[in-house]
């Protein structure tokens, strides 16, 4: 099972090597639970079943001052175990961001492109970002694009609806865009656009309110039905738990109470993300 | 006087478990010196626990299994929202409240250097929202 959404901001590691990390945590990412050892980390993922984590970093050096984890510390991590697959994330406004992703991707080893429109401070129209989309497509990686609500302060609601990356989702179809959060609350419009667009997937890491089981029996049998997920778009969601903002195995046992079939949460859990993080992303369509 | 405080690191492994502290808290009190005293120990995590009970596996499957069909995961509580000192959630009342019904410390007297405890008694460390790195703290007042 993969966990598609997990952020290493409380690494007690991490902490004691690099000097900005705990005010990134603290004041950019804002989170105020201890910093753990990074064993911690892979005993959530234990008891949550989970094999493998995805690491998000987000570059958000030029708006708020400290990037939420970097590539680098990402591609440490990763070096460290199998069990983790590391994004990397570049500032579109910056110079030589393109190159910078090529970088991350062919010498650091990380296998996606992590941006967050919101905490980076940037337009997804904008003509620069449209070159880092196409830099992503050339590199046939897949980009997790923060949409929906953040927690981060300071952060703009209207940069998180998913309908702004409607242009991209159209201009590269080649490339894979993964709207985090399910876009909560705009859950209907990331519907929407994963029903209408091949190349675009959803990921389950929302949790707004209530607890993560009465959370996501709202969202997923009353905000949309659940026969949406189990009919339509089995193919097109992958599990991400938003750790540590949460714990893994809360959002795993949550999902396990939609009453979802045995197939479909197979995908949910493992297949889908493992045909997104294919070396070659032209891995063969899940059917049925 | 003597008075002693050792800050003690645990990581817990699973998202309940009960882990014999008794060997650490004797070592910390023959270490001290304190021949006539008292031990206290407590953890710093409101999520977690300190109890006394007879050390056996069978007696701290039943606390565990008795304490969530006391506080289920499931009720309705009023902890599940935002905490914005946190920057996330708080959900987990029923580990809280484990917590509240537990205890979170234990003292013991010192007498001749030893702890003056039942043959029975055993110090557990409670995880109620594991796995998670723990601190507990032993303090040991006395004469030397």
């Amino acid at each position: 099972m993969i966990d598609f959404h997990t952020h290493p901001v409380l690494i007690q590691e991490l902490a004691g090597k690099y000097p900005n990390y705990r005010r990134m945590a603290r004041e950019v990412f804002q989170i105020g639970n201890n910093f753990q050892p990074l064993e911690t980390f892979f005993l959530q993922m234990d008891v949550a079943g989970i094999d493998k984590a995805v690491l998000l970093p987000v570059d958000c050096a030029r708006a708020r001052g400290d990037s939420v984890s970097s590539n680098e510390q990402v591609a440490e991590l990763c070096a460290g175990s199998n069990r983790f697959i590391g994004f990397a994330s570049v500032d579109p406004l910056k110079e030589g961001a393109g190159r910078e992703l090529e970088h991350a991707i062919h010498q650091m080893g990380l296998r996606g492109l992590k941006l967050d429109a919101s905490l980076q401070d940037f337009h997804p129209d904008d003509k620069k970002a449209f070159a880092i989309y196409e830099t992503a497509e050339s590199l046939r990686i897949p980009v997790l694009v923060h949409t929906g609500m953040s927690w981060a302060p300071e952060t703009p609601l209207e940069l998180g609806h998913p309908l702004l990356f409607e242009k991209a989702i159209r201009r590269f179809p080649k490339l894979n865009f993964i709207l985090a959060h399910f876009a909560w609350p705009w859950v209907w419009e990331a519907t929407a656009m994963a029903l209408k667009y091949p190349n675009v997937y959803l990921d389950t890491s929302c949790l707004y309110y209530d607890s993560p089981k009465e959370f996501y029996q709202f969202v997923f049998s009353k905000q949309i039905p659940t026969t949406v997920i189990e009919r339509s778009l089995r193919n097109k969601i992958v599990f991400g738990s938003n750790y540590p903002r949460v714990e893994i195995k809360n959002m795993v046992h949550a999902l396990k109470t939609l009453g979802l079939t045995e197939g479909c949460m197979t995908r949910i859990l493992k297949l889908t993300a493992e045909r997104l993080l294919a070396v070659n992303a032209a891995a063969p369509e899940l059917t049925g | 006087m003597i008075i002693k405080l050792e800050r003690i690191k645990l990581q817990t492994k699973k998202s309940e478990e009960a882990i014999n502290i008794t060997p650490r808290v004797e070592e910390a009190v023959g270490d001290s010196g304190v021949k006539n005293g008292i031990v206290n120990v407590l953890t710093l995590h409101t999520s977690s626990g300190l109890l006394v009970t007879e050390g056996i596996p069978c007696l701290e499957e039943d606390i565990l299994t008795h304490f969530s069909r006391l506080f289920p995961e499931d009720e309705n509580y009023h902890h599940r929202r935002y905490l914005d000192y946190d920057g996330r959630l708080g959900f987990n009342a029923d580990t809280h409240l484990k917590s509240v019904i537990g205890g979170i410390q234990c003292m013991f007297p010192i007498e001749a250097g030893a702890i003056v405890k039942g043959s029975r008694q055993t110090i557990y460390f409670m995880e109620y929202d594991g796995p998670l790195e723990r601190t507990y703290v032993i303090q040991i007042l006395g004469e030397g």
